[in-house]
């Protein structure tokens, strides 16, 4: 195929939609609390969400464990659901998201936690974050928002923002599941022209066990957690 | 325990403790890089945002520079038009024919003096009467109007403490209502509150017809009188018709 050929053929394709314009899918979602509480965990109340979020921290602290001099970053931390108790636990607490309207929420619910940062992010990645610097990141509730390219570019700049011997966790809900398989069916209701962008869609265990091993992570394990998602996290080899 | 072993044990916990302050310390210095790194990108953002304004404002005196370079030439041409009725004149009044009907002149003016009924309005709003007010203009009216609408937005109060009510552009008569009660937080924070007119900005847009006309921003003070805040002539040539 000439050059000029492949040329009037990509002019030809169409956008995928609006989906990976995340930054403006959810600065959308985000413009009042209650619709973006909603958005990032599907519930409103404070008592609910923290109870959410404690459910969280024990399943990364049984994964990958919390430790007191942990600094941790958060990819796509929303309204800090997690961020907030977990701040407790740890040295520092980073929550990075592409969506400044939620990091105002963050920033409220955030007050009096000193040692917290939140970063927004200006297209996907992690660009605005130095290399080597965390000992644990981790990304929950985001993975079924994002394309799988994204989601692959997120583990590899988690891979090069960690320290070594740092860990990873990330996790999205699977097909096999009945929850998952609750998600998959709610999203097929949706007639072609209504799809939502940022409708959830699922991983596979051997999916998310290849990003992390093409990414460069060690010690690569995968969890089917109670709640019906899958996690996977791994470890960057340690200085030698 | 054999007091060497308890030494160990001693010394390997001392060990411990040191490796942990250590940790402890390394870590902290990565959340400052963290936080100072994203600060940094925060300060770049910004420094960015920055330049892009001063490129804005390059471009827009660029523009105030064309437009006044146009109305300096329009003013000469109207100048040497001048100076030529001018001599034009003088040359009718020097000549033969014009003193000749000079008594004419005379009878004519003397009937022309009789009282007459007085000349229709010419226009339909005169201008409101001015007052001392305190004002800027974030779009400056000091140009040549291209479009055939434009929207002025500002800010304004009267000195004298009361509140305005209503805002309108008077173009030669013809009146256009604006939008006011905007926002205006930062005018406040250099100002102080105005008790009076805590939302000072407003918003008018107004037709642009082709020629000089005179523009006016008027203010309604209490829900009553009306006063202008500022006046100037202004040159429309909309895009086409130049």
């Amino acid at each position: 195929m000439s050059d000029e050929a492949h040329e009037r053929w990509q002019g030809t394709t169409t956008a995928l939609g609006g989906r990976s314009d995340y930054k403006r899918v959810w600065d959308r979602q985000a413009a009042e609390y209650d619709v973006a509480s909603l958005a990032v965990g599907g519930f409103i109340g404070e008592d609910t969400l923290e109870r959410r979020a404690e459910a969280t921290i024990e399943t990364l602290r049984a994964i990958v464990g919390i430790r007191p001099n942990d600094v941790i970053l958060e990819i796509g931390c929303g309204i800090a659901r997690v961020g907030k108790p977990l701040s407790h636990l740890c040295l520092h607490w980073v929550g990075a998201d592409i969506s400044g309207e939620m990091l105002k929420h963050a920033r409220r619910r955030l007050e009096g936690c000193g040692n917290t940062t939140l970063v927004e992010l200006a297209t996907v990645g992690l660009q605005e974050l130095p290399s080597d610097s965390f000992d644990l990141v981790y990304c929950t509730i985001v993975f079924m928002h994002l394309f799988e390219w994204d989601r692959y570019r997120y583990v590899q700049e988690a891979f090069r923002v960690l320290t070594p011997g740092g860990r990873a966790y990330f996790d999205n809900f699977p097909l096999d599941s009945d929850h998952g398989w609750q998600i998959f069916t709610q999203g097929a209701q949706y007639t072609l022209g209504r799809r939502p962008a940022h409708l959830s869609m699922s991983s596979s265990r051997e999916e998310l066990r290849t990003y992390l091993s093409r990414a460069g992570f060690e010690r690569i394990r995968i969890d089917d957690l109670p709640n019906g998602l899958i996690s996977v996290s791994g470890h960057k080899a340690a200085a030698a | 325990m054999s007091q060497p072993d308890a030494d160990l044990q001693k010394r390997a916990a001392a060990l411990e403790a040191e490796l942990s302050a250590l940790a402890k310390r390394e870590a902290s210095y990565r959340a400052k890089m963290v936080q100072e790194f994203a600060d940094r990108g925060e300060r770049n953002t910004y420094m960015h945002s920055l330049r892009e304004e001063i490129a804005a404002l390059v471009k827009r005196g660029q523009e105030a520079s064309s437009d006044i370079e146009v109305l300096t030439r329009k003013l000469e041409a109207e100048l040497a038009r001048s100076a030529a009725l001018s001599a034009e004149l003088d040359a009718v009044k020097r000549s033969l024919s014009w003193r000749v009907t000079a008594p004419l002149r005379r009878f004519a003016s003397d009937i022309q003096a009789t009282p007459r009924p007085a000349a229709a309005r010419l226009i339909e709003h005169s201008p409101a009467d001015g007052a001392p007010f305190t004002y800027y203009l974030h779009t400056s009216p000091f140009r040549i109007y291209r479009g055939s609408t434009f929207t002025l937005r500002g800010w304004a109060w009267p000195e004298d403490g009361r509140s305005v009510t209503a805002v309108r552009a008077n173009i030669d008569g013809r009146l256009f209502p604006g939008r006011h009660g905007i926002d205006e937080a930062e005018v406040l924070a250099r100002y102080g509150p105005q008790p009076a007119n805590s939302s000072p900005g407003f918003e008018i847009t107004f037709e642009t017809p082709e020629g000089r006309h005179v523009l006016g921003i008027e203010a309604q003070l209490s829900a009553s009188e009306w006063r202008t805040v500022m006046r100037t002539t202004i040159w429309c040539e909309p895009d086409g018709r130049a």
